[in-house]
């Protein structure tokens, strides 16, 4: 019996043993995938994931889902490199010829203000998240479309959009793995500071609360609704800045920019342990989805298994991921009501002060 | 078991298992034998031995209690009887057959049936409707046969004597008359025995006794009920037979008759422990909160109530008259209303809770699930909810070690039963729940403490620690309002007691004097002083 005490632990950081063991698995499978090259590429490829993993990861921990962000990360991409290229063809420009690190501002800006509004439709609006938020994926995604007539636009090749590079192009020197984007330590800062966010300052804790019980969190004193909008304008400003690290790493805006992320981002999270109920999840976790999502991805191109069943194999990973998530509930707590005869505290009578 | 109660009125769902008719038959023979049996069960949990060798019996048209702390072992006994948890030992019988391995499922074959204190319906749909779920009468081509549905579902509850109209929509019942809607359904399906999991917690007074009397008509009829709660008098008031459960022992069992409700409390708590009687502080200091004439639309009119430093006050009256909504109108909860409130002197609003909590109000609501605590979230973060703002350091950091000394220092006060801080608070009993809920509000220094219903669902023994912790903060200073139903309680720990009859104050009670009993108080909550009533009005 004793050794039950443990699971719910050995369940909450099930991931890092998965992930070991995949690890081993491709290891063994193909030579190529302990390289430096194969390696600095699963970290890259984390890299945007995990960005927006970190956003999505705060939306649902308060009971609340954010479907927008792929289209806020292409729209705010896009808006970026309209603001500093010239009005001429080939590109797409406003001829504002901003600098670039003013656009980066306005871009970060922009992500922030798009919460605002979707938090504020929420909130305010009373509106139901998913909707909502669905409907920001549509229009966001439509706006590019209509601003840029479905053209591909790549400024990236200007000099003005170095600053834009850097991000996401940019490299620095590791022992053993080579050259890393920097994007790859950015991604584990938005994650360190996720995870301190979430644990220790008073905004996290709330988030906790609201996505566990709302309404005990607004008895409780929390101003869920205005926690609600932040968490949003969060979300858009993380969108917003895995905008300039995509653009820069693809060296190119598509109008698809992003496209299809949402399904990666969501099964990022459920497989770190992230509850869609709210209330439950961590940061940590959610960073063991991303590196497992990206590893497996990168494995299973090594093999040269097929992008058909790398989905396939994608979808099954997620019921797995919810397959334990049931059993880490049902391993949880021992009896409900009657579990608070604890060791050693049951049988003692209080002391009572003659009255 | 008499056939009234085992007709069996639906051909339609299916002939009963041979297993059934074998039980029908042995039962005829042997009316006295106990409809269920559970012999010296054993069930352990990780460290903990939830029962330990009981033995509990239900006879056929009897209404047997099971009371005892929250964490004595009720739930598990029940949860073994119904087959979710298998015991480690001991046996159980249905009509004197052994059981070998219970499941749900034959739980409920066995017409083992569990009424929960929330009936468990589809609210949205008509009575008809949840009466039949999951067995609509159909007509040829499985189009479900609607005068037909409502016409058995009127002559099914009519036999039980609820009249209701079958068309009306579940919601719109009274919480009473869905529990008797519910164990009317477990009976017409051939209830071997009904369990009633604190039926009467989200009743107000009159439709507790409009259960009761419907339970014991089902008794006379031959029910069996396993009669489950916190509420001692009501035990007394229904039950025949009692079993008491203390850390997972039969603690005693007897005949209702046999027993004063001092020795059930001594059985329950295994000590003398009386009830909390708040000894009269002569620390009644100035006004803290004075409303003056406070008036919403249809919760409460004219309300004029001082309250003072260091004073309990009750605010009692019947379901919906006024205190409850008052008491969340203060804190913002729900509007407040038109009219003035000062709090020390200057004007106040409940306009949100976070305002109000800023301000020095703090609210216990009586739905402690749904507002009270954040059941999945720690011990640690739901005691420490509403002081975050206050254990932030400069840089704007939760301060851990603040924190934890903090929430260590109620867990030691409040003798909060907790194996960690870090135990999610839904592990806990609901007696240590609502202590958690209690350190969450006194560690806002409130100047005001509103308390809706604080004792509710709580044990004997919970209830007294609550009390003495209020009383303990009256002694700083704080007002107190307690909004209950408890009579006893209030008499005992109030320095006044304020009655509404129909959201206005109609009668006040002081302490010391003659007049403040439960039974004078409950006469007036049920609009005995009609006088001033009409002085009002």
């Amino acid at each position: 019996m004793r050794w039950r005490r443990h699971i719910p632990f050995v369940l909450d950081h099930l991931i890092w043993l998965i992930l070991l063991g995949v690890f081993l698995f491709f290891a063994s499978q193909t030579d190529k995938f302990l390289t430096p090259i194969n390696i600095t590429n699963i970290l890259s490829a984390a890299a945007v994931l995990g960005v927006l993993v970190v956003a999505q990861t705060f939306v649902l921990i308060t009971g609340n889902f954010d479907l927008s962000q792929e289209s806020t990360l292409g729209l705010a991409a896009l808006f970026g490199l309209w603001l500093i290229v010239p009005a001429l063809a080939p590109y797409w420009g406003g001829g504002i010829l901003l600098s670039p690190y003013l656009a980066i501002v306005a871009i970060l800006g922009m992500g922030i203000a798009i919460g605002y509004v979707i938090g504020a439709l929420i909130t305010y609006g009373k509106m139901n998240n998913f909707i909502v938020t669905l409907a920001f994926l549509l229009i966001l995604r439509g706006l590019m479309l209509a601003f840029t007539q479905g053209n591909a636009t790549s400024g990236l090749n200007l000099p003005e959009a170095d600053v834009f590079y850097f991000l996401g192009h940019e490299n620095f020197p590791v022992p053993w793995l080579g050259n890393v984007p920097i994007a790859v330590p950015a991604m584990l800062l938005v994650f360190l500071a996720g995870h301190i966010i979430l644990n220790h300052r008073r905004f996290g804790r709330d988030l906790y609360a609201i996505g566990g019980n709302r309404q005990a969190a607004i008895a409780s004193g929390i101003d869920a609704n205005r926690r609600i909008r932040q968490v949003y304008m969060v979300s858009g400003l993380l969108a917003a800045l895995a905008g300039l690290m995509l653009a820069g790493r693809v060296a190119s805006i598509q109008v698809n920019l992003g496209d299809g992320y949402i399904f990666t981002i969501f099964a990022a999270a459920v497989i770190g342990g992230v509850s869609l109920q709210g209330g439950r999840g961590t940061m940590l976790g959610a960073l063991g989805g991303v590196l497992l999502l990206s590893t497996i991805d990168r494995g299973l191109n090594l093999m040269r298994v097929s992008v058909f069943w790398i989905q396939v194999i994608q979808g099954l990973i997620i019921l797995i991921a919810m397959f334990i998530d049931a059993q880490r509930v049902r391993f949880r707590a021992p009896v409900e009501g009657d579990s608070a005869t604890v060791p050693g505290s049951a049988p003692q009578p209080i002391e009572q002060e003659p009255t | 078991m008499n056939s009234a109660s085992r007709i069996r009125i639906d051909g339609r769902g299916g002939s009963p298992t041979p297993y059934l008719e074998y039980l029908e038959s042995v039962m005829i023979g042997a009316t006295a034998a106990p409809a269920l049996e559970l012999l010296e069960i054993t069930k352990s949990f990780p460290g903990v031995r939830a029962l330990d060798g009981v033995s509990f019996d239900v006879l056929p048209g009897e209404i047997h209690a099971l009371v005892g702390k929250n964490g004595a072992g009720k739930s598990t006994l029940m949860h073994i009887l119904t087959g979710l948890y298998a015991p480690d030992s001991g046996e159980i019988r249905v009509q004197g057959q052994p059981v070998e391995h219970m499941t749900t499922a034959l739980a409920k074959r066995l017409g083992i049936a569990l009424v929960a204190q929330h009936a468990n319906f589809v609210p949205a749909l008509t009575v008809a409707e949840n009466v039949f779920a999951g067995a609509m009468p159909t007509r040829r081509g499985g189009f479900i046969d609607w005068p037909g549905l409502r016409r058995e579902a009127a002559m099914r509850l009519g036999r039980f004597g609820l009249n209701v109209d079958v068309e009306r929509p579940m919601e719109s019942l009274s919480v009473a008359e869905r529990q008797m809607i519910e164990i009317a359904r477990a009976l017409f399906a051939d209830a071997t025995v009904v369990i009633l999991d604190e039926p009467t917690a989200p009743l107000p007074k009159h439709e507790v006794q409009m259960l009761f009397d419907f339970v014991r008509r089902q008794r006379d009829d031959g029910a069996s009920f396993i009669y489950i709660s916190h509420y001692l008098e009501e035990v007394f008031e229904l039950a025949d037979r009692v079993t008491v459960l203390r850390n997972g022992q039969v603690a005693g069992a007897a005949p209702i008759d046999a027993l004063s409700q001092p020795d059930l409390i001594r059985l329950i708590s295994g000590t003398d422990v009386e009830r909390f009687q708040r000894p009269r502080r002569a620390t009644v200091g100035a006004p803290v909160m004075t409303i003056a004439g406070l008036t919403r639309v249809g919760a409460y009119q004219d309300v004029r109530l001082t309250l003072h430093a260091g004073e309990v006050v009750g605010l009692t009256g019947l379901e919906g008259s006024g205190p409850g909504s008052l008491a969340r109108g203060l804190f913002g909860l729900e509007p407040m209303g038109t009219g003035t409130v000062t709090l020390d002197g200057a004007p106040y609003r409940g306009t949100d809770p976070g305002k109000a909590l800023a301000n020095g109000v703090a609210y216990l609501p009586r739905d402690r699930h749904g507002l009270g605590i954040v059941a999945i979230r720690s011990v640690r973060d739901n005691a420490s909810l509403s002081v975050l703002g206050r254990l932030t350091n400069r840089l704007g950091f939760v301060d851990g070690a603040r924190e934890r000394d903090l929430v260590q220092g109620y867990i030691d006060l409040l003798a909060i039963k907790t194996p960690r801080m870090s135990t999610p608070i839904e592990d806990l009993s609901g007696g240590n729940q609502q202590k958690v809920v209690v350190a969450k509000l006194a560690a806002t220094e409130p100047r005001v403490l509103l308390l809706d219903e604080p004792t509710q669902g709580v044990d004997v023994q919970a209830k007294v620690e609550i009390l003495r912790i209020v009383d303990e903060l009256t002694r700083r200073g704080v007002a107190v309002a307690i909004v209950s139903d408890e009579l006893h309680e209030l008499t005992d720990m109030c320095d006044r007691i304020v009655v509404f009859y129909r959201g206005r104050i109609t009668r006040e009670f002081h302490k010391g004097s003659p007049e403040m009993t439960p039974e004078r108080v409950l006469d007036a909550i049920e609009g005995g002083m009609m006088e001033t009533t009409d002085a009002v009005a």
